[in-house]
């Protein structure tokens, strides 16, 4: 082999030059120097100490780093640092840039040879930066891990103003400051702004005119109730919760897998927001489902699906190394366990001990162990480097399992019509084929007639026309086309055949065990075992023994929902207060850590945390009592004082403006204009559409992949919440979530960010989502108003849900009379009509108005 | 905290951000004077196959169609390469310019630039699957969504031109190769189209959907004094504020994108150069033009992308399609910019997101070995990069004998991300974001500046 030949070459030169030597000049004038050039500046206690070694002491190499002693003196096979030099394994090179230059590979190996004579001291460890040990008691003190407290709501000077407990501790602040709360806002703009927090869009124009008809003050908690009640609240609120666990159709960013059951866990939690169930078992099913008791196959599959918290994040499927990818999918599990429920950042201790927050490598692997006992992939069998997510099989009940019998025989009928159909093109066109031939022989075997004798030049034969052969061809073209065509429908109806259902879930290994902390988050470098257990700091007591052959989850999912817990309740109470309020009171809202920030009303938090856990973890009995405060019914209008005193509105003397997310938007606008579906739920992957999918031939070297390339006709006129999410750019079921902040399906965004693009003003300017719903908007004003002023009055209760006012009634007249004069004629009297009214539709739809709430 | 407000694209939004080059003063700079002021990119998305274009092997084409007797054959286990059969190079590779760079008959023009270019023979990255390792060379990493290189550039360079983006990027290959993730939404990347006619639009909703300029001009008027009001009901809104600038600036977007994209007023010459007009070269010569525009108009970072590379089969007859498509624009591009005193402060980097075997794949099992293709191979692949303080007509690094991993010179493309930031003045090692409580950098934890191709 060419590349070892200059090698042999230079082999013996160096050595014998330097075999009489004495041990110490030899260290001292060839092997330092080259440990100096070659190695000290990612391998020495004064800079570097990559994979924990230290080459610029004895005792450096000795004790080795992440994989162990480097020389084995004496050992040149066992000797790592020479195996490196050495270049044979590409994941185990050194230096890693480029070989060493022969020579220097042999001073090193002679060296190892004459048992690595090294006068060097010092101690590596010592050398080394002292090493950071957690202190937990000390970690205790930070407010986040202190036992959530009850604090009595504090004395107020205008007892008069406030509404609910929560009104008392923020009045208090704003009294201390000399702050006086704003005004309250109109019923009007109280009513789009609960409508559109609690439903994701505005009220209807009756809604709007029942609840200003009723004086009333229970007319409040009459819309408030009504909103709770409504599907269309776990539609909004589930989406909030989706932006915690990386949601998305698909499985991984870098792959086009689909997610196929995905749809599953989403409808799971629309439907836990509607039925309010307690925010505790929401917790324990999320995370343990599957270990937990279950009175019917609808209770068990519902249990079983929960668990798709764990599964549905971003996750890399391609990895060739699936050690790494099992704790890269690990390392997602825990970031999202985390981040959703404790508001911690456990990232960062995959590798070390975190830098801000009391969490070590112990608390990370403790409950990495769990989930290494319940792994989220396997190989998937076929398809080279990709594995696939687990899916568990569902129970079904005696009526789902009927139900799918019949679908499964109706579309085995269809695919034998399907294949019927295919034999029958397949054995016309031998048919065809056959003629054709036949044809084509005699033509062949016909002898060349001259016709006449006297011209015997113009020989060059002209094919005879021939109808029968044309007609043949032709056929024979189509029914290679339909072949095609139907070659694919037969491939795509097997593949997606209907199957028992199955949903992305967690199941527990047949031999769940603790697992070895792995140094600097390589599973190669396995270090001590550690007990599985849960965040240290944060218990109140010792992880309880986790039963024999589970994997702990459950004992993990009790301690995450315990009344004991500092972290849960507040990490809730602050998000769900956030929704409503804009900003949380721990403003950091996914972060209670060390460099997130500190509540500007601690004593509140914990009153808020205190009250949800008393109230039985209700959600909506929560979010009930915030929104029926007077903090809420606040104007959100700037006053001068509050500017100067409070410019960040730290102490909630007024309301925040939000601008809308893209989902309200879009939700906006189809209710507005009448369109928005009812029914909804189930595959948001348009499967069914040959186009959308791919590769689904076996034989491939990519598993089956989608892209959305067309929807299913009802989509365009569903909530987006039920869209499906892609994580390679928008699909093309909805643009919008690309232009205005969506969360990204890979992060857990517990706040969405709120910026102002361009692209997001031609958005509302020129697409077809903005125009079409202005449109219809238009055409049923005309229909159900003849009266110009009786149409303007319903559009503004519509789209704004509050009346119109005198200038704007002057100044929308005008502008319809100028749009009149602009557009081409001649027109219909009813286009045109229907033409203006667009625009104005338009205008307002487009408007800060309609993409802020107040 | 994560700004949760951001303005983009133009003038009123980037008074903050409009800077020559990285301030001498910003905390990330490396204290070297800056060698590059922009990047272009040009992306050739799917695996372009380095040994027929830059590094033959001997030793595979001495086998050309036999098997490869290696130990590798049984620790490979792609689909299509079980009979392991050595594939030649589909056309010579010769040494050209002084320098002696060794490039394909495939890219003739590029061979005339030979000792403008330098050529890095050994490249690495991680993942063997297009889109994890296309996220990998834009972001750094594949197993979680992180912002874009363009992003980050523009994040620490800000914009030279306060009415155009600081990031352009023509022709993306998916929004991996220019989100912004966490950083301010001023940082993604704007896509552009260039338009295949007249009424194609480059950007997303730049059409007017009035049936006139004068009606959504009217519409506009009523939804911005609509705006104003609102604004001074609420006493003053930031967001409302930068909603209303937005909407001018978009309205004045419809105009100005167009003319910014209008190539009609180059001069003959310059088409030529790009082959705007050729049969294959029209498309990529008009989008490495449009670059050279934005580039010099003062766009930070412009990425030009073109898929295609894939050649998993039929090596033979596709990868001279593909090189026919852009090998007279690059080349183009390069001469352009030197002619115009840019190269000098112009990176320029050509790249796939990774290379392809040096053994052949035949996913059918039953084609002739002049109809096989070539696998993926992140191993070892090469790049090129040129112009703003890189060594010109310098080959660096070297892979083994059969071409499949890197002996030399080993360019990982974290170190590829901290030397381009290097030539634009800043140090990989301090230009982070905060994000949930950590500050992230684009090399992640690792990359070094490869000081070598440094001129």
């Amino acid at each position: 082999m060419r590349r070892f030949r200059p090698i042999t070459a230079l082999f013996l030169a160096p050595l014998a030059l330097l075999a009489a030597g004495d041990d110490d000049l030899f260290f001292e004038s060839k092997v330092r120097p080259v440990l100096i050039k070659r190695c000290y500046e990612c391998h020495s206690t004064e800079k570097k100490t990559k994979g924990g070694l230290a080459l610029d002491t004895r005792d450096g190499w000795q004790h080795g780093g992440d994989n162990g002693p480097a020389i084995i003196p004496g050992d040149l096979t066992k000797s790592l640092i020479i195996k490196a030099v050495r270049y044979l394994d590409e994941d185990f090179a050194m230096p890693p840039k480029s070989r060493l230059p022969a020579d220097e590979v042999a001073i090193l190996e002679e060296w190892v040879k004459r048992g690595a004579p090294d006068p060097r001291t010092g101690d590596a460890t010592k050398a080394a930066k002292p090493k950071r040990t957690i202190d937990l008691e000390a970690g205790r003190q930070f407010w986040a891990f202190q036992p959530v407290a009850n604090p009595p709501a504090p004395a107020v000077k205008d007892i008069a103003w406030p509404k609910d407990a929560v009104d008392r501790f923020l009045l208090a602040k704003l009294e201390a400051k000399g702050l006086k709360p704003a005004t309250d806002a109109d019923r009007h703009t109280w009513i789009r702004r609960i409508s559109l927090d609690l439903t994701g869009f505005p009220a209807s124009a009756e809604e709007v005119v029942a609840f200003t008809n009723d004086n009333s003050d229970a007319a409040y908690a009459k819309v408030v109730d009504r909103l709770l009640a409504s599907p269309a609240f776990g539609e909004r609120w589930a989406r909030h919760w989706l932006d915690l666990t990386g949601y998305a159709d698909m499985i991984g960013t870098s792959n086009e897998v689909f997610a196929e059951h995905a749809w599953r866990y989403r409808d799971y939690l629309i439907q836990a927001f509607n039925q309010d169930k307690p925010f505790d078992q929401f917790i324990k099913e999320q995370l343990a489902g599957d270990l937990m008791p279950a009175s019917s196959p609808e209770q068990r599959a519902e249990q079983i699906i929960a668990t798709g918290f764990l599964q549905v994040g971003d996750l890399e499927i391609v990895n060739p190394d699936k050690a790494k990818m099992e704790t890269d999918h690990i390392d997602t599990q825990l970031i999202k366990i985390g981040g959703a429920f404790l508001g911690m950042t456990m990232g960062c201790a995959r590798c070390h001990d975190h830098k801000f927050d009391p969490v070590g490598l112990e608390d990370y692997y403790g409950m990495a162990g769990m989930l290494r006992s319940s792994p989220s992939s396997g190989k998937m069998v076929g398809f080279g480097v990709w594995s696939t997510i687990r899916s568990v099989t569902l129970p079904e009940s005696p009526t789902q399992f009927a139900e799918r019998q019949k679908a499964e025989a109706d579309h085995a009928a269809k695919l034998a019509a399907m294949k019927a159909e295919q034999v029958k093109l397949t054995e016309e066109n031998k048919a065809v084929v056959t003629k054709l031939a036949a044809l084509e022989k005699a033509a062949q075997a016909k002898p060349a007639t001259p016709v006449d004798k006297a011209t015997p030049i113009a020989a060059a034969p002209t094919p005879k026309p021939s109808p029968e052969k044309d007609a043949l061809t032709k056929r024979r073209d189509e029914i290679a086309a339909l072949l095609k065509t139907k070659g694919s429908e037969i491939q795509h109806a097997e593949f997606f055949k209907s199957k028992a259902p199955k949903a992305f879930a967690m199941q527990d290994d047949a031999k769940p065990a603790d697992m070895p902390i792995y140094v600097r988050g390589n599973p190669y470098a396995p270090a001590s075992v550690v007990p599985r257990g849960a965040l240290r700091v944060a218990s109140w007591d010792k992880f309880p023994a986790i039963p024999a052959g589970q994997s702990g989850r459950l004992q993990l999912a009790e301690w995450i929902a315990d009344r004991r817990n500092p972290l849960t309740a507040r990490v809730t109470v602050n998000r769900l207060w956030q929704k409503l309020f804009g900003e949380g009171l721990v403003r950091s809202v996914d972060y209670f850590g060390e460099r997130g920030e500190r509540p500007s009303h601690p004593e509140l938090l914990d009153h808020l945390a205190t009250r949800f856990m008393a109230d039985g973890w209700s959600q909506k009995r929560f979010l009930r009592g915030l929104v029926l405060s007077h903090a809420y019914r606040l104007s959100s209008a700037n006053h001068t004082e509050g500017l100067s005193l409070d410019p960040e509105n730290r102490l909630f003397w007024r309301m925040n403006r939000q601008r809308l997310e893209a989902e309200a938007i879009r939700d906006s606008l189809l209710k507005v204009s009448g369109e928005l579906a009812t029914k909804s739920g189930g595959p948001s992957l348009a499967l069914e559409i040959i186009e959308n999918t791919g590769a689904l031939s076996a034989a491939g070297v990519n598993p089956p992949s989608y892209h959305h390339r067309k929807s299913r006709p009802s989509q365009e006129f569903e909530r987006t919440v039920y869209l499906p999410v892609m994580r390679n750019g928008p699909s093309s079921a909805d643009k919008i979530r690309s232009f205005f902040d969506f969360a990204d399906p890979a992060g857990i965004t517990g706040q969405r960010n709120q910026t102002v693009m361009p692209t997001q003003s031609l958005f509302l300017l020129n697409n077809d989502l903005v125009r079409k719903r202005a449109g219809s908007l238009a055409k049923q004003l005309i229909a159900a108003h003849a009266d110009e002023n009786a149409r303007l009055e319903a559009l503004w209760l519509r789209a704004w849900n509050r009346p119109i006012t005198g200038e704007e009634r002057t100044d929308a007249r005008s502008f319809l009379k100028e749009i009149t004069s602009l557009l081409k004629t001649p027109r219909a009297p009813d286009a045109l009509e229907a033409a203006r009214w667009q625009e104005l539709c338009h205008s307002l739809l487009a408007s800060n108005t309609f993409i802020y709430r107040l | 905290m994560l700004q949760r407000t951001a303005c983009g694209f133009g003038a009123l939004a980037f008074q903050d951000l409009l800077r020559a080059a990285v301030a001498p003063t910003a905390p990330y700079t490396n204290g070297v004077a800056p060698k590059a002021k922009r990047v272009i990119f040009l992306f050739m998305q799917g695996g372009p196959s380095q040994i027929d274009l830059f590094d033959p092997k001997s030793f595979i084409n001495d086998r050309h169609g036999k098997g490869i007797d290696s130990p590798l054959r049984k620790e490979i286990t792609q689909v299509g390469t079980e009979k392991f059969l050595a594939l030649g190079t589909q056309a010579p590779v010769r040494p050209r310019g002084k320098s002696g760079m060794m490039i394909s008959d495939l890219l003739p023009h590029l061979a005339t630039v030979a000792d403008d270019i330098c050529l890095l023979r050994g490249m690495n990255a991680d993942n063997p699957q297009h889109a994890g390792a296309t996220q990998q060379f834009h972001t750094g990493t594949f197993t979680e969504v992180r912002p874009s290189m363009g992003s980050w550039i523009s994040y620490g360079l800000g914009t030279e031109n306060q009415n155009l983006p600081s990031f352009v990027t023509i022709h993306p290959q998916g929004i991996r190769t220019y989100d912004n993730s966490f950083l301010p939404a001023a940082h993604q990347g704007t896509s552009l189209t260039v338009p295949a006619s007249a009424q194609s639009l480059p950007i997303e909703n730049l059409g007017n959907a009035s049936e006139s300029a004068a009606i959504q001009r009217k519409r506009l008027d009523l939804i911005q004094r609509m705006n104003r009001q609102l604004k001074s009901d609420v006493v003053g809104d930031e967001s409302m504020e930068g909603m209303i600038k937005s909407m001018e600036l978009a309205f004045r977007m419809q105009t100005t994108t167009p003319e910014i994209v209008d190539l009609s007023k180059e001069s003959k010459a310059t088409l030529d150069l790009y082959g705007v007009g050729g049969k294959d070269t029209d498309k990529f010569g008009r989008a490495c033009l449009l670059a050279r525009k934005l580039s010099e108009s003062g766009v930070r970072f412009v990425q030009v992308s073109i898929g295609g590379w894939d050649h998993h089969g039929d090596i033979r007859g596709n990868l001279p399609k593909l090189c026919a498509q852009t090998d007279q624009p690059v080349a183009a591009l390069v001469k352009d910019l030197k002619s115009r005193g840019l190269l000098e402060d112009t990176l320029v980097i050509w790249s796939g997101e990774f290379g392809r075997t040096p053994w052949s794949q035949d996913l059918s099992g039953k084609s002739p070995i002049d109809k096989h293709g070539r696998e993926h191979q992140p191993e070892s692949f090469c790049s090129w990069m040129a112009g703003g303080g890189i060594k010109p007509g310098l080959t660096y690094g070297e892979s083994d004998e059969m071409g499949y991993r890197t002996v030399a010179g080993k360019v990982h493309v974290h170190d590829l991300h901290a030397t381009i930031l290097h030539l634009l003045g800043v140090d990989h090692l301090k230009l982070t974001a905060r994000h949930l409580g950590r500050d992230f950098r684009l090399t992640d934890v690792y990359g070094d500046v490869v000081k070598e191709i440094l001129a």
